[in-house]
């Protein structure tokens, strides 16, 4: 059952991507930017799944060191796992259109060294994981980790209304300009990539199913 | 008459300016392909990596069941 969702949801995300990359190619170029503007289409959309990932990612481990129920240590390792992937993609398309309008590949501004740094807290929340082998403190560890970590997250979204950034301010709720006609394909284009950040999400818990299973399986071949 | 044709002639824009203008679309263009490539690449790589691992956990799994039931 939980496959057959899992694949309708990823033809569902496969179909409005196919629909939105076939629009979005067939608009005009943005005036000033070129052709190159239209990488908001997924540099935004990217980054709004990787930070909600981060949130997701809070609240299991919260719900964690509240319940101490594993499941949702599973689901703080799988959502952040998924989110780093998202912000990589995010940091990525960032500095291929700061290369074209800036003129470099990256800036030291508040915006996207937070960015950066919220990557690699994130990075060290894994590498954390790998470092502890008894899976209690793992977790609790883990989950305190990422409570402080998600610390930079409101630094990177507030990051540019706070200082002035070589990055621009926010296009849609710091008085930049989307053409309203292009807002449908934007939205559909987030909706996209949550819904492939969900399946990512879904794989990803059953695998830490797996893990378990795998872990309870090895202890009993020990024990015997 | 001539001189208004002139003066037209003179605003619009000369050869190179369309050359450069080319040259920047292009430019624009290559570095957008460049950004939707890197960005699905690495979302690609991070879903072989999903499958790569849950192939050695069904396999672990697998091994380990045969295993017990021997012993059993």
């Amino acid at each position: 059952m939980r496959d057959k969702i899992l694949y309708g949801l990823g033809a569902f995300a496969i179909l409005i991507l196919i629909n939105d990359i076939v629009h979005i190619m067939g608009l005009p170029d943005e005036v000033n930017q070129g052709a190159i503007f239209k990488i908001i289409f997924f540099h935004v959309p990217v980054a709004i799944t990787a930070l909600t990932a981060a949130a997701v990612a809070l609240i299991a481990s919260v719900l964690f060191l509240v319940t101490k129920n594993f499941v949702y240590d599973a689901l703080a390792v799988a959502v952040t796992e998924v989110g780093l992937a998202f912000l990589a993609a995010n940091l990525v398309t960032g500095s291929l259109w700061g290369r074209v309008i800036w003129g470099v590949y990256w800036a030291w501004d508040a915006r996207l060294t937070s960015a950066l740094v919220c990557w690699l807290l994130y990075a060290g929340y894994l590498m954390l994981r790998h470092a502890i082998e008894e899976p209690t403190q793992r977790a609790t560890f883990a989950a305190v980790f990422s409570i402080f970590a998600f610390i930079d997250v409101p630094i990177v979204i507030f990051s540019i209304k706070w200082w002035r950034t070589q990055h621009p301010q926010p296009v849609f709720w710091g008085g930049g300009s989307f053409p309203s006609a292009w807002l449908p394909y934007f939205l559909w284009n987030l909706v996209a990539m949550l819904l492939i950040g969900t399946i990512f999400t879904m794989t990803r818990l059953r695998q830490e199913e797996s893990q378990r299973e795998l872990d309870y399986l090895r202890r009993l071949a020990h024990s015997m | 008459m001539n001189l208004i044709t002139s003066f037209a002639l003179l605003l619009q824009p000369s050869v190179e300016d369309i050359l450069l203008e080319k040259q920047r679309l292009q430019h624009n263009y290559e570095f957008l392909s460049y950004g939707l490539i890197a960005a699905w690449l690495i979302l690609v790589v991070y879903v072989l990596m999903m499958v790569s691992r849950e192939q050695k956990l069904k396999k672990e799994i697998a091994g380990l069941r045969a295993m017990l039931e021997e012993k059993h």
